[in-house]
């Protein structure tokens, strides 16, 4: 009976696994092989180079700026939107009827293309645009958005939080929509002020939820590329060069696919790595808060 | 047994799924009734499409041995990522035009290209055509031919002679001295515009470097080739001659480097680059721009004391090429098709007059058969005069970070006021000689 399951069980799985050996850790095997190569992507002969990748990647600016700009990301991005989301999800939640509409509506960013979206803003931002007009004629203000490095940084970070902010909002709304009424009567009863609602009652029990949003949003700042590639190209000067613009750069455009792809294994541990050491430091939070 | 069976089954399926995704065609081009057919992607401008689909189509009547398929080069995100791309991919198609020099080296360097003059008949289009002096520069370092050449187009700049009349400049500026006091003239004038609007000036991707750094270096230097094989030869006095003229237009606020639609035509700023590809927009969007009346077209600006009237410029050149992953019956094929287009001038003389863009021949400038063209649109002699003058792209197979190192050490820093010139320099050439060792 037991062997029947197991093969019952493996037989399920099999799709999955099929999927994953092709789609995963095949190129996985191979992108691994290629970083210790020279392959040019288009070549039909490459050497084995050893370390020679990696330790010209530790060198360059690309990937020095790669490594700091997925910081400086979400120092600015995961507050932003981080608050954007849980401030949505309050007023959603506070709302007497047709909450899934209006989630729907903060949900559709998602959803949106990153390409327009980034033109939209490219536009919006044009030197002769009404908005740029209106700062410069009747403010004196002259701003190059795109041409600043925090300023570019700040404009890519406000589109990503647009864009995730219903995203972790349906996540976060959830989370408020499972705290139960009674704990906040009874609260009320020992006699919780209004102002301490929130610190007090509903940010440990919606702590969980936040969690996630948090590992989430950490996560995405490793995987920008499509506004950074349409609205800077990674600069200026480096600015905005992220990890995936820099694999891009170096495989695309000048063809190294094997310099590449050592780049992408060094993003790929700076990324499980950051990701892991942030997971402790939350769950610590959590922990010394009581939250957990 | 089952469990063999069970084991088979696992293993064709993942086979199965793996030979899909990498198998590849044994297609020789040629099917049974002996019609050679050949993918040509011509380059993604719609008067270069339809020139080349009407040409196929013509050749297919003579020749109906031979079916052609046109298609535009997808530009998503560059036409030479997308050639990569198919190279890659296995689906290369047998031949693409809009190649330039510094392509066709990092593709030759990966071998995916047929040496053209390895090719019966190559040497009969090219004498043929009336290029023999044209092709001579394209000879790459291994001594072959990788392209053919098909239009050159030495660019120049164009100035909004109308705006800078209001602002008092009568002449258009031909030396650093005359621009930086046009200048300032213009911003006296009108302070919200610029000497030079366009947001590609603090732009590291390579290629946006022929459009403004080689221009004026090519000027400067008088002609000087920056990477001679693979060592950089750059003149460091015209260099810094051209990042301190650039520094000089940006310290009197002559540059606007923000994104900004076609700030030329709209007159937000009133000098820029110009290939000849852009009249026939012009023509139809901006048919207020009229040469000689409110623009005009010029050889770059030159240091002081050089001569004006012979400065070098920047070659936009491109041509066709043919892929080693074509069959031999569609390399055959390819060159039959180039050596009767290029037989008669008639399909030269038809180019330039559908696009606009000079054919890479010797005679461009005398044949009496272009003539009709200069007539309809007079400007484009500025173009044929300074093919001459004219400097072709490096061939080395690093153009793309050589030249990115141009913008992002030197060029964009000076643009926006972050370096000094010499500084720049020496950061640019100390970061190129790194990569060419």
């Amino acid at each position: 009976m037991e062997k029947n399951n197991n093969r019952l069980g493996w037989l399920f799985a099999s799709p999955y696994l099929i999927f994953s050996t092709v789609f995963f850790l095949g190129p996985l095997i191979w992108s691994l092989y290629l970083s210790f190569t020279n392959w040019d992507l288009i070549s039909p002969t490459y050497d084995f180079v050893g370390f020679k990748n990696f330790i010209k990647a530790l060198g360059t600016p690309g990937v020095r700026s790669a490594f700091w700009v997925t910081y400086k990301f979400m120092i600015v991005f995961v507050p932003i939107v981080t608050a954007m989301s849980l401030f949505v999800a309050v007023i959603v939640k506070g709302l007497p009827k047709f909450k899934s509409v209006f989630l729907i509506g903060f949900f559709l960013p998602y959803l949106s293309s990153g390409v327009v979206a980034s033109l939209i803003v490219k536009g919006f931002l044009s030197h002769t645009s009404p908005v740029q007009t209106f700062l410069r004629d009747r403010l004196g203000l002259d701003i190059d958005w795109l041409g600043g490095s925090f300023s570019a940084l700040f404009v890519v970070a406000m589109i990503m939080a647009w864009k995730f902010t219903g995203y972790y909002a349906l996540i976060l709304t959830s989370g408020l929509e499972s705290i139960d009424q009674e704990v906040y009567e009874a609260a009320a009863i020992d006699g919780v002020k209004d102002s301490q609602r929130f610190w007090k009652i509903t940010l440990p029990l919606v702590y969980p939820a936040i969690y996630t949003t948090l590992i989430l949003s950490f996560g995405a700042t490793f995987g920008i590329f499509t506004e950074v590639y349409q609205l800077t190209g990674g600069g200026p000067n480096y600015a905005t060069n992220t990890w995936q613009m820099e694999i891009y750069s170096q495989a695309f455009k000048n063809l190294q696919a094997g310099y590449a792809s050592a780049i992408a294994i060094m993003a790929a541990v700076a990324t499980f790595v950051s990701i892991y050491v942030i997971r402790k430091i939350l769950e610590m939070w959590g922990k010394r808060n009581g939250w957990v | 047994m089952k469990k063999k069976l069970s084991v088979m089954l696992a293993l064709t399926l993942v086979f199965t799924i793996l030979a899909g995704c990498g198998s590849k065609s044994s297609n020789t081009g040629t099917s049974a009734d002996g019609v050679t057919t050949i993918e040509f992607w011509a380059a993604p401008n719609p008067t270069q499409q339809a020139y080349w689909q009407r040409i196929a189509k013509e050749y297919e009547t003579v020749n109906p041995k031979v079916k052609i398929n046109v298609s535009a080069i997808k530009e998503s995100p560059t036409s030479e990522a997308s050639i990569q791309a198919a190279i890659a991919g296995g689906s290369a198609p047998t031949m693409t035009e809009n190649i330039s020099r510094g392509f066709a080296a990092q593709l030759a360097n990966s071998k995916a290209l047929v040496p053209l003059d390895t090719i019966d008949g190559f040497n009969d289009i090219v004498t043929k055509r009336n290029m023999t002096k044209t092709i001579e520069p394209w000879e790459f370092a291994d001594g072959h031919q990788y392209v053919l050449p098909i239009y050159s187009n030495a660019m120049l700049f164009g100035w909004r002679t109308d705006i800078l009349k209001e602002a008092g400049v009568n002449e258009v500026p031909r030396t650093y001295s005359e621009v930086l006091d046009a200048t300032k003239k213009l911003k006296a004038k009108y302070p919200d515009k610029y000497l030079w609007a366009k947001p590609d000036l603090a732009d590291p991707t390579s290629w946006k470097r022929w459009f403004d750094f080689f221009m004026l270096y090519n000027a400067a230097s008088d002609g000087n080739k920056f990477i001679e094989g693979s060592n950089f030869v750059g003149d460091e006095k015209a260099g810094v001659d051209v990042l301190t003229f650039v520094d000089n237009l940006r310290k009197e606020k002559g540059l606007l480097s923000q994104n900004v639609t076609e700030p030329f035509e709209n007159g937000v700023g009133v000098f820029t680059d110009v290939g000849p590809w852009t009249f026939s927009t012009w023509a139809e969007k901006y048919p207020e721009l009229q040469y000689k009346k409110n623009f005009e077209v010029t050889l770059p600006p030159v240091p002081d004391g050089m001569d004006p009237a012979n400065a070098k410029t920047f070659a936009d050149a491109k041509g066709i090429v043919i892929y080693a992953s074509a069959s031999p019956e569609q390399q055959a094929a390819a060159i039959e098709f180039i050596k009767w287009v290029y037989s008669d001038d008639k399909n030269d003389v038809a180019f330039f007059q559908e696009t606009n863009l000079p054919p890479a021949r010797d005679d461009v400038g005398t044949n009496e058969v272009f003539k009709p063209v200069f007539e309809k649109t007079p400007v484009l002699q500025e173009y044929a005069k300074a093919i001459p003058n004219a400097v072709p792209s490096m061939d080395n197979p690093k153009f793309n970070e050589l030249q990115t190192f141009i913008g992002q050490e030197a060029f964009n820093k000076i643009v926006r006021g972050e370096i000094d010139p010499k500084t720049g320099w020496d950061n640019m050439k100390k970061a190129i000689e790194g990569e060419l060792q």
